[in-house]
């Protein structure tokens, strides 16, 4: 019966060739997007769950508010670990990793680059199930000096030689250390990417008892069953404890006091396993860049929304061709057939319809994996071999698709009456076309959704694009690190200002686009020195606006003749406005908010700068100070393009001359305001992709539908041809009802793409609105693409000789 | 063998009622050859459709072999008629995509006979009707006496007691009617109970017995 079912699923396959290639398309495109969203969705789901303690460590990080702006910190201070340790029994351990970015490697005279170094304690290899091929994972990091390195950097650096008890030694840092331990490579989907442990006993940093200053990445494992959110509401009695009595003689205020002005210092502690996707908004990180659980929510969406829309073309082209299946189904009940083995022999087809797409599925997943690994700036692999779940969920995901694609029309197809059927009485396949009719809508009000929201996202980041950000992107040239330069600083720097084809140049660690130093300061102002106001701190020097091309919007810039200028500031205009002075900024002056008298340095306002955009355009632009200081961060210089590769590389040639061969690195002010928005301009390439694809898909549901309303129309083609209609009007008639679907989806589809995204958008704190253009742009494309597709079928079927329709009644 | 008492069948049309059949009372002995007439609309198809177990009677009572089949469910009728009845039809209903041998076959899967004996008695009956040349050819290929004959065979392949035949004539040329009306004279003859509706005098004259139908009553019931 099995074997005969088969025969005929294959047969009825290859009799409507062209209805099973759109099913199968359809099917096969909806598998491989759910595949790499599914393979995307189960990484960012499986982070750092590959250690023994997941459900049990917790990350301890710094919660605060500080006159009604938020400060987080995902590291707390050196003794904290210890203190949580000895004040709670419920935790169990407590382990600090200090993570020191990446660091150069010098070894026989040879430079090794990029290699990611953090201090770890004693403990890191019991909290964390990171395997050691060689050493023991108790003791490897008691001893001062001592390093663990990556199978990958033993690989690298040692080649075959065993690197147990070689010593490695960092350029810039003083002492070397010894290799006591080999470890595996930290997985990828750990939130930290370490290729370098060394003992934290090394670091005298680490002993400092201080709570003012937060380096620390700090993390418990607590005691079965204990509770961490139940831990997490008597941190604040340890902040109270230790760092009250020092924030009183920094502040001079007490804790209690700092709190009743609304501020509030705090830890939290953050669950493991949602630290890649549930980070809060706004926190920095040095360790690998989160995941956002919204995007996973996006995706998965989507992909659902693939596979439905395949499975509706596979329901609705089933269900519209039964009229050819209706005699069979008569005839195998006449034979005896029970309606549950009709039941089965439809699942049958669907399954084998289903699995045929999955493999294509999976064929076209994989080659789409690279591209989508490109565009989402992912490492996602199809590895059957070490993946043991992927096999059996890919047959489950099979079963899947042929039950939710099959069940519908299998349950209606075998519910027909053989007297019926076999009389030829159906239903010319009208039967179930409301059904069918709603499904194509809701295809349609999904891709027109998903296509509004790629055009929003379109318009959005053209917006930011085009805002202005208050400062010159173009021909702007940074070089970073000029402290590798030493005492070199400014020879290199008077080199480069003789240089015809560099127009001006700046000193400066603060950038308002991509990695940039950071330093809040609390000012107060002369009028109400109790009054602090958080404000962002830029050290710079008197090119720094120039360079830059901010403009002044009253007063002067710095200047290097006065010498007195050093204890002058200028401010942007939020903080103007914060300051709130009656009579304009300029002649007042701000003090730092230090109580003690002889710390608190004073300040006066010689230039108020136009606001531009230090953050990104998802913030409002805050109140900041620039300050006349020598940095030794980054060299900024406004250059002339024609001969840009020629300055980089005298520029590279000087750099390496002056620092002993340390990397040359450089980037321009556009590309870093570009690289912003880049998880944006990804959610809008890949929505994009997945809106082509969706309306694709729904489209050859539509061809199909086309295709037999032709053919089961062809006797009243000819009947209306014969009567003197023309092709047009054929063609119209033909389209108009498949065209008001379109036309409903689309009424459907708009307030719901609108609500999310004015949600969406609510992300910017400077936005488009979302308009009525897009709407009307996708409504059209929607109705185009559609009327295209139908008319393929209909103007073959409005062009068929009459005579021959008729006939063959 | 089948007993009809009282069965009546009609459409609801508001509160109209349109009858099919009304008051349908007879009896049908094993071995018979029935043979029901009547013009278009008169009732006899869907009398058959109720004797094959196809269709419901919507009063009376129906008993096939002594069984009460008026009140079996559907899947009894189902398992019943599965077992006991083979058909025959006008338009012969082959499936399209089977060849002649798993057209032939095709009852007795749903019978769950088992292969060796599947092949035997689909090649008895490819032997018996001279078409063992044709076991692998698709319906599409086949005149339509030959699509009858595969009918004819598929419907008796798995022995049923009674043959029901919907006009099986009604699509073929004077010669192939005929040579199927020998066929089923010659199953009949072979011990097989038949019924079959036709509108051709002549070949109502192959049978036993004529019920004459008219707009749902049984208008007139002799043997020939």
């Amino acid at each position: 019966m099995f074997k005969n079912n088969l025969k005929i699923a294959f047969r009825s396959l290859f009799k409507h060739k062209r209805i099973a290639v759109i099913n199968v398309a359809g099917l096969a495109i909806g598998i491989a997007t759910c595949l790499v969203i599914m393979l995307f969705v189960q990484h960012e789901l499986s982070y750092d769950r590959f250690n023994e303690k997941a459900d049990r460590i917790v990350r301890v990080i710094f919660d605060s508010q500080v006159q009604g702006e938020k400060m987080n910190e995902e590291t707390v201070m050196p003794p904290v670990a210890q203190a949580l340790k000895s004040e709670f029994p419920e935790v169990e351990e407590a382990t600090r990793m200090r993570y020191t970015g990446t660091q150069v490697i010098e070894k026989d005279g040879d430079l090794f680059r990029d290699f990611k170094v953090a201090y770890a304690d004693a403990n890191f290899f019991d909290v964390f199930t990171l395997p050691l091929l060689e050493g023991d994972a108790k003791t490897v990091l008691t001893q001062p000096n001592m390093a663990v390195i990556s199978r990958t950097v033993a690989e690298k650096l040692y080649g075959k030689t065993d690197p147990i008890g070689q010593t490695i030694s960092f350029k810039h840092w003083d002492k070397p250390f010894r290799i006591v331990g080999i470890m595996e490579d930290v997985p990828v989907t750990s939130h930290f990417d370490v290729d370098i442990f060394t003992s934290m006993a090394s670091l005298p940093e680490a002993q400092n008892a201080t709570w003012m200053q937060s380096n620390f990445y700090t993390y418990l494992v607590l005691r079965k069953n204990a509770d961490y959110q139940q831990l997490e509401t008597k941190l604040s009695g340890i902040i109270d404890k230790y760092m009250g009595p020092e924030l009183k003689e920094g502040l001079g205020m007490s804790i209690a006091d700092f709190r009743a002005q609304g501020n509030d210092l705090n830890m939290k502690l953050q669950p493991l396993t949602s630290i890649h996707l549930h980070t809060p908004a706004g926190m920095k990180t040095d360790l690998n860049p989160p995941g956002d659980v919204r995007y996973v929510y996006i995706f998965m969406a989507v992909a659902i929304f693939m596979l439905l829309i395949a499975c509706i073309n596979f329901m609705n082209l089933s269900t519209a061709g039964s009229s050819k299946r209706a005699k069979e189904v008569g005839i195998r009940k006449v034979l005896g057939s029970a309606k549950g083995e009709l039941l089965r022999q439809f699942l049958l087809e669907s399954m084998l319809m289903a699995f045929i797409s999955l493999l294509l599925g999976v064929v076209l997943a994989t080659f789409a994996l690279p591209l989508f690994n490109q565009l989402a700036d992912q490492k996602l692999s199809f590895n059957y071999l070490t993946e043991p779940w992927l096999l059996p969920s890919l047959l489950l995901f099979g079963v899947f698709t042929g039950l939710l694609a099959g069940s519908y029309p299998a349950f209606f197809m075998s519910a027909f009456q053989p007297k019926k059927v076999l009389k030829g009485q159906t239903t010319n396949g009208t039967g179930g076309i409301g059904l069918r009719n709603g499904l194509v809508v809701f295809q349609f009000c999904l891709s027109i959704t998903l296509m509004v929201c790629t055009g929003v996202v379109w318009r959005q980041l053209n917006f930011i694009q085009h805002s202005k950000l208050g400062y010159d992107t173009d021909a702007v040239l940074i070089v970073p690190n000029a402290w590798a330069l030493g005492e070199n600083e400014n020879a290199f720097r008077q080199a480069v200002q003789q240089d015809a084809r560099v127009l001006s140049v700046s000193n400066s660690g603060y950038i308002p686009a991509g990695p940039s130093w950071d330093n809040n300061m609390f000012f107060a102002t002369d009028l109400a020195p109790d009054q602090t106001i958080k404000t962002l701190r830029y050290d710079v020097d008197e090119q720094y606006i120039p360079t830059l091309g901010m403009k002044l919007a009253e007063g002067r810039n710095f200047s290097k003749e006065n010498g007195a200028d050093s204890s002058k500031v200028i401010i942007n205009e939020a903080a103007a406005k914060a300051f709130d002075w009656q009579d304009g900024a300029l002649g007042h002056s701000i003090l730092t908010s230090f109580k003690k008298n002889d710390l608190r340095k004073q300040y006066e306002v010689i230039g108020v700068i136009q606001d531009f955009h230090f953050k990104s355009l998802h913030e409002q632009i805050s109140p900041l100070v620039m300050t006349l200081r020598q940095t030794r961060g980054d060299i900024i210089m406004k250059v002339n393009m024609a001969d840009a590769a020629g300055l980089l590389s005298t520029l590279e040639g000087n750099w390496k001359k002056m620092t002993a061969g340390e990397p040359f690195e450089y980037s321009f002010l556009d590309e870093r305001v570009y690289n912003t928005y880049r998880t944006e301009r990804r959610t809008g390439i890949v929505l994009g992709i997945f809106a082509g694809l969706t309306i694709f898909v729904a489209c050859l549901g539509l061809l199909g539908l086309a295709i037999f309303t032709a053919s089961q129309r062809t006797k009243e083609i000819g009947i209306r041809k014969v009567l003197g209609a023309s092709v047009t009007g054929i063609v119209g008639l033909l389209s108009k009802d498949f065209l008001k679907l379109v036309v409903l989806s689309l009424v459907i589809a708009s307030p719901v793409a609108y609500f999310l995204m004015d949600k969406w958008l609510q992300d910017f704190a400077y936005r488009i609105k979302v308009g009525w253009v897009v709407f009307v742009v996708v409504g059209l494309a929607a109705v185009v693409v559609a009327t295209f597709t139908v008319s393929i079928q209909s103007i073959k079927a409005a062009l068929a000789n009459p005579v021959k329709s008729l006939r063959s009644e | 063998m089948i007993i009809l008492k009282d069965i009546e069948r009609y459409y609801s049309n508001g509160a109209q009622r349109t009858w099919v059949l009304r008051k349908i009372n007879f009896t049908v002995k094993k071995g018979e050859f029935v043979t029901i007439m009547g013009p278009s609309g008169s009732g006899k198809s869907t009398l058959l459709n109720i004797i094959g177990m196809l269709d419901k009677p919507d009063s009376g009572e129906y008993f096939f072999l002594d069984e009460p089949v008026h009140n079996f469910n559907e899947k009894r009728r189902t398992e019943l008629h599965k077992h006991t009845i083979g058909f025959v039809f006008q338009a012969y209903h082959l499936i399209d995509e089977l060849n002649v041998y798993e057209n032939i076959e095709m009852p007795l899967l749903y019978r769950g006979v088992s292969k060796s004996e599947r092949q035997s008695m689909v090649a008895d009956m490819l032997d018996r009707f001279n078409i063992v040349g044709k076991k692998d050819l698709f319906p599409s290929q086949l005149s339509g006496g030959q699509q009858q004959l595969v009918g004819i065979a598929r419907a008796i392949v798995a022995k049923p007691k009674l043959l029901l035949a919907d006009e099986p004539t009604g699509n073929l040329h004077t010669s192939q009617g005929e040579m199927t009306m020998d066929l089923l004279r010659t199953l009949h003859g072979e011990g097989m109970t038949v019924i079959q509706v036709t509108h051709n005098e002549k070949f109502a004259a192959y049978g036993t017995r004529v019920i004459q139908i008219e707009d749902g009553f049984v208008r007139s019931d002799s043997n020939v």
